[in-house]
């Protein structure tokens, strides 16, 4: 009986928790479907009628689906090098001991802790006189050199990858880099998922570096276009169709969720798992 | 089991947007409104891609940088006439706008050919040098100041005296008043006899004691008065200058707020929008306005309703009224308030390495100057005041009807010919947005007067320490 109270009094928590959680998300879909007029001027949970002409207002000042593409063509190969990247070099930093094999993780560690807006200046000044402004490529390549995710990935690899295990793929006769690719990689997975997630999402929702470096419009990504719905005449004119366009945008992000959940918690227990 | 496994994921999908929205929402909140006016929201183009006028084939192409989406319909009619051009608009939030342009610009990039900015940019663009010089040959800029608004023309230029940038609009401060609620109180709804009301601080006062005499509420919040408050420069020779009637503003500001002549809402909240179409519900000073429950627990609770009886805002306030109180068309006037002042307004310069200079200038005439496209605005945007003198003048007898057949633009020409520029200086935005933030605390009760303008004085000091500050 005890525990049968424990039980719902856990479900009513968790169900507020739930509700609280989902609220500003319905929310946005409701206000995707009134007018800005509306908006402003009261909050309600019924749907307006205003979707059709919200629509009409976000693709007459861009294509949102160009913008998808757009965020999609930086945020993908984002993902994949930063996590490959990360991995080889957690593992290395992990697995050889060299000279100095400290310093660069005292180093990692540091560039953890500058927030790369202060360096924006300085990085917008390198990237123009490269002459890649305009260009996706300074949105993409640095992420091959991401401090935060070799530092998690790093300790990922203190638990789950065991010498032993290296050990014996040497005796069998495997390189260094099939060693890395066929046992490694597959060992750090739920790690690298969930890094990933992040960086992905990160990578979406990116504003501030894309704003500053993207001078076509028609290459902006997507928090770049929203944002210039709010140029608009009076703030709240647009306010249905930026709902409407964070709701669609958002999409992506629960595709990605939705297939990498199951290793995002098995990550989380991960730790708990071993010896 | 299939069943049970489909719906965690779909649950897990929909926690995920709302982890992904509430950090998509912090970006969101506190943003003051864009100061920029006029026209429809959908601007239609020639192209497939939205941001581009003109044929995609066109043999020159110009870039124009904006946080006002005005300027793609300027674009799409430039076009129209000029066959040969594409013009290429790069939209930007108003708040990120100065970072984009700053970074760009600093680096000597050569995209934008036309640069736009605020007011309370233009002075940190031209610093930096992002403005060419107009006096200069081949432009001759000085040739059009006969023309200009006075207060337009002289925000557009540098410390010498040369030109930088020009605007196509000019942004003075009124006040917006419902005339059915003068014709109540004071029997009659003449512009002239209202603006009288709002004439000085005093009798803004006491016009607010005869409205809640009668049921109503002067403004809706405080806020109103910060359009009206800089008839003295903030600076005057690196001195901080706390004038009399900045203390006269303040103190009517408290004044109001502590006899209970307003609705205590923010302005650009939610009910002060509402208070621009109907009633609102009475609710005290200790309901958080930007709290919508809170909101509406009060409101529930309150013991009736009130309207009110006027809204202070520049001259795109026009529009605002128009868009957002729906059931009370026709019956707005507007006069003259306590102050001469202005706010917001798109200036257009042109980028010193840009390789088209000439077309930009050619674009930046046609957008102030050309009496054609300026008729046409005029026509389109339903309401903007335009900056070129000779066309004000054209449309001087122009009524309109949502604000009850008022000749607005005589009006407003009329009060931004008082504007006296010399009173901008750089550091207005922040010295305004402190000294509102004092009056705040004062009537929030967290501080008192004397502490508040202290403090005041104290964060002036440690804002700009080359500015001299003098306690009395």
């Amino acid at each position: 009986m005890a525990t049968k109270i424990k039980r719902v009094i856990l479900y009513i928590a968790l169900i507020l928790l739930a509700v609280i959680c989902l609220l500003p998300f319905l929310l946005m879909i409701v206000n995707a479907t009134r007018t800005g007029q509306e908006i402003v001027r009261s909050f309600t949970l019924i749907p307006g009628r205003a979707l059709v002409n919200n629509w009409k207002t976000v693709f007459s000042y861009f294509n949102l689906f160009q913008g998808m593409l757009n965020s999609l063509i930086v945020a993908v190969p984002c993902t994949v090098f930063s996590a490959y990247f990360s991995a080889l070099t957690a593992y290395g930093l992990h697995m050889y001991k060299f000279k100095g094999n400290k310093v660069i993780t005292m180093c990692i560690v540091i560039f953890m802790m500058i927030p790369a807006q202060l360096s924006l200046l300085g990085f917008y000044d390198l990237v123009s006189m490269l002459g890649l402004t305009d260009s996706y490529l300074p949105l993409i390549l640095p992420s091959i050199a991401s401090a935060g995710t070799v530092f998690f990935l790093r300790q990922y690899c203190e638990v789950s990858v065991h010498p032993a295990l290296v050990e014996a793929a040497r005796i069998d006769g495997a390189g260094e880099l099939h060693i890395f690719h066929r046992i490694i990689l597959p060992l750090l997975a739920p790690g690298i998922a969930t890094m990933s997630i992040g960086g992905f999402i990160g990578s979406w929702n990116n504003y501030l570096t894309p704003l500053v470096l993207l001078n076509t419009p028609s290459k902006f990504t997507l928090p770049v276009m929203i944002a210039s719905l709010r140029a608009s005449n009076d703030i709240s004119t647009n306010q249905g169709a930026i709902y409407l366009a964070v709701a669609i945008s958002v999409i992506p992000i629960l595709i990605v969720f939705a297939f990498c959940s199951k290793y995002i918690i098995s990550s989380i227990s991960a730790g708990g798992v071993k010896e | 089991m299939k069943g049970k496994n489909t719906m965690r994921k779909l649950l897990a999908a929909v926690l995920a947007g709302t982890m992904i929205f509430s950090m998509a929402a912090c970006g969101d909140t506190g943003e003051a409104p864009a100061a920029d006016d006029g026209g429809d929201a959908a601007a239609e183009s020639s192209t497939d891609d939205a941001q581009v006028s003109g044929k995609a084939d066109a043999s020159q192409k110009l870039v124009i940088w904006t946080m006002a989406a005005d300027m793609q319909q300027f674009a799409d009619k430039y076009v129209e006439s000029h066959p040969d051009v594409a013009i290429e608009v790069v939209v930007t939030a108003p708040a990120d706008y100065p970072t984009k342009v700053q970074n760009a610009l600093r680096s000597g990039a050569k995209d934008p050919d036309v640069v736009c900015a605020e007011p309370q940019s233009i002075q940190t663009f031209i610093e930096a040098g992002f403005f060419e010089d107009l006096n200069q040959e081949p432009y001759n800029a000085q040739q059009y100041a006969e023309n200009f608004v006075d207060y337009v023309w002289a925000a557009g230029q540098d410390s010498e005296g040369n030109q930088r940038c020009i605007s196509y609009q000019i942004t003075p401060s009124a006040i917006f008043y419902r005339r059915d609620i003068a014709e109540d109180v004071y029997g009659t709804s003449d512009p002239e006899v209202i603006g009288e009301k709002f004439a000085t601080y005093d009798s803004i006062l006491t016009t607010g004691q005869e409205m809640k005499e009668k049921g109503y509420r002067i403004f809706a919040s405080t806020g109103e008065l910060g359009f009206f408050a800089g008839n003295e420069p903030w600076i005057v020779d690196g001195t901080l200058n706390l004038s009399q009637s900045r203390m006269d503003q303040m103190n009517t500001a408290i004044e109001l707020y502590t006899q209970d002549l307003t609705c205590y809402v923010d302005t650009w909240s939610t009910t002060w929008y509402q208070a621009m179409n109907g009633p609102i519900p009475l609710v005290g000073d200790e309901v958080d306005m930007w709290d919508q429950e809170a909101v509406d627990a009060a409101a529930a609770a309150a013991e009736g309703e009130t309207e009110v009886f006027a809204f202070g805002l520049p001259s795109w306030g026009v529009l605002t009224l128009r868009d957002n109180a729906p059931d009370n068309s026709g019956k707005w006037g507007v006069c003259q308030g306590p102050t001469y002042t202005f706010s917001g307004g798109t200036f257009l310069g042109i980028n010193p390495n840009s390789e088209d200079k000439d077309l930009a200038w050619d674009f930046i005439t046609f957008c102030t100057t050309n009496e054609e496209t300026l008729d046409w605005w005029i026509e389109t945007s339903e309401g903007d005041v335009v900056s070129w003198i000779p066309s004000i003048e054209k449309h001087r007898d122009d009524e309109n009807e949502y604000y009850g057949g008022q000749k607005l633009y005589e009006l407003f020409l009329g009060l931004a010919e008082h504007i006296d520029y010399s009173n901008v200086t750089p550091m207005d935005t922040e010295c305004n947005d402190l000294w509102n933030a004092a009056i705040g605390s004062i009537q929030r009760g967290e501080m008192t007067q004397e502490e508040a303008i202290s403090n005041f004085y104290d964060q002036i000091e440690s804002t700009y320490p080359d500015i001299t500050v003098n306690r009395e």
